[in-house]
């Protein structure tokens, strides 16, 4: 599992990526290549939904909020996911 | 980078499916069988992919053009080695797909193919043959660069099989040659700053 000193990067990067994902996004846009091949072409996203998380978005919360706990909450499966390895991998060995 | 649902043709989006899935259990037999899953590498691995996801999310908007974010990639092939970074790359753009909608569950083969396992090979590649275990910050710059570039240059290709147009090809590849650079500077910085602090990952 990550050490002190990683874990407190990552809380000090998650704190301050509303300013990123949220604020400077929605004073600036955001606006991938993907997006422009996609003006070009005509595309456009469907609408199938599976996840009430959306775009790091956390129902009841602010958006910026919302970007930090969707966040947290990703940053805690990927490390529940790495102690489930473990485990096995211990219970091999 | 993350292509959303119905970019892609049935038969693009199935055929990289396909091929990711054969990358990634490729990828998790030789990790487990071939070089020995130990307890350090999960947790070296736990640890990347929480960053990586972070890191992703921390997205610079460029007034009047595009939007840029580390991939991440390079780093995770360069620190993890080949396998375990397709790894890596491929549990954070599941999570990110599954839990937080970001890319399509039906391009999700697709985002593994370029970012988790196009970049991270590239990466990886790039960075060996470029001596990176003598020179970690040009070679980790250069592979940064070309991992980001060879990513976006496949997303292209299967948008432009997809749907009969080579637009997607020179409009991913043009603005990833240029994204490339930043996510270069920042693989070759923080690689060069491991190689200072940790002296035990074997990359000569």
């Amino acid at each position: 599992m990550p050490g002190r000193k990683a874990i407190l990067t990552l809380g000090v990067l998650l704190l301050t990526s509303p300013l990123f994902g949220v604020v400077m996004a929605e004073a600036i846009g955001y606006h991938e290549p993907l997006d422009l091949v996609a003006e070009e072409l005509g595309l456009s996203e469907s609408d199938v939904e599976w996840t009430p998380l959306r775009d790091y978005t956390f129902p009841g919360l602010p958006d910026w909020l919302g970007y930090i706990v969707s966040g947290a909450l990703g940053v805690l499966l990927i490390l529940l996911t790495g102690y489930t390895l473990r485990l096995v991998v211990v219970g091999r060995v | 980078m993350h292509i959303p649902d119905g970019y892609l043709s049935v038969p693009v989006a199935v055929g990289s499916f396909i091929a990711s899935l054969a990358f990634v259990v490729t990828a998790a037999r030789r990790v487990s069988l071939k070089q020995g899953l130990s307890v350090e590498g999960i947790s070296l691995m736990t640890a990347l992919s929480a960053g990586i996801f972070v890191a992703q999310m921390i997205a610079w908007p460029i007034p009047g053009g595009t939007s840029l974010h580390l991939v991440g990639g390079a780093l995770a092939g360069i620190i993890l080695g080949p396998w375990l970074g397709v790894l890596s790359m491929a549990l954070v753009l599941t999570v990110q797909c599954l839990v937080f909608h970001d890319g399509g569950i039906t391009a999700l083969g697709a985002n593994v193919l370029n970012m988790g396992v196009v970049a991270v090979l590239i990466g990886y590649s790039l960075f060996r043959f470029l001596g990176g275990g003598r020179r970690p910050l040009i070679a980790g710059l250069v592979a940064g660069w070309l991992s980001l570039l060879l990513a976006g240059v496949s997303c292209g290709v299967e948008l432009s099989v997809s749907w009969g147009s080579v637009l997607p090809v020179y409009v991913m590849g043009l603005w990833h040659a240029l994204l490339g650079s930043v996510e270069g500077v920042i693989t070759g910085s923080v690689i060069a700053y491991l190689r200072v602090k940790e002296s035990r990952l074997g990359w000569s």
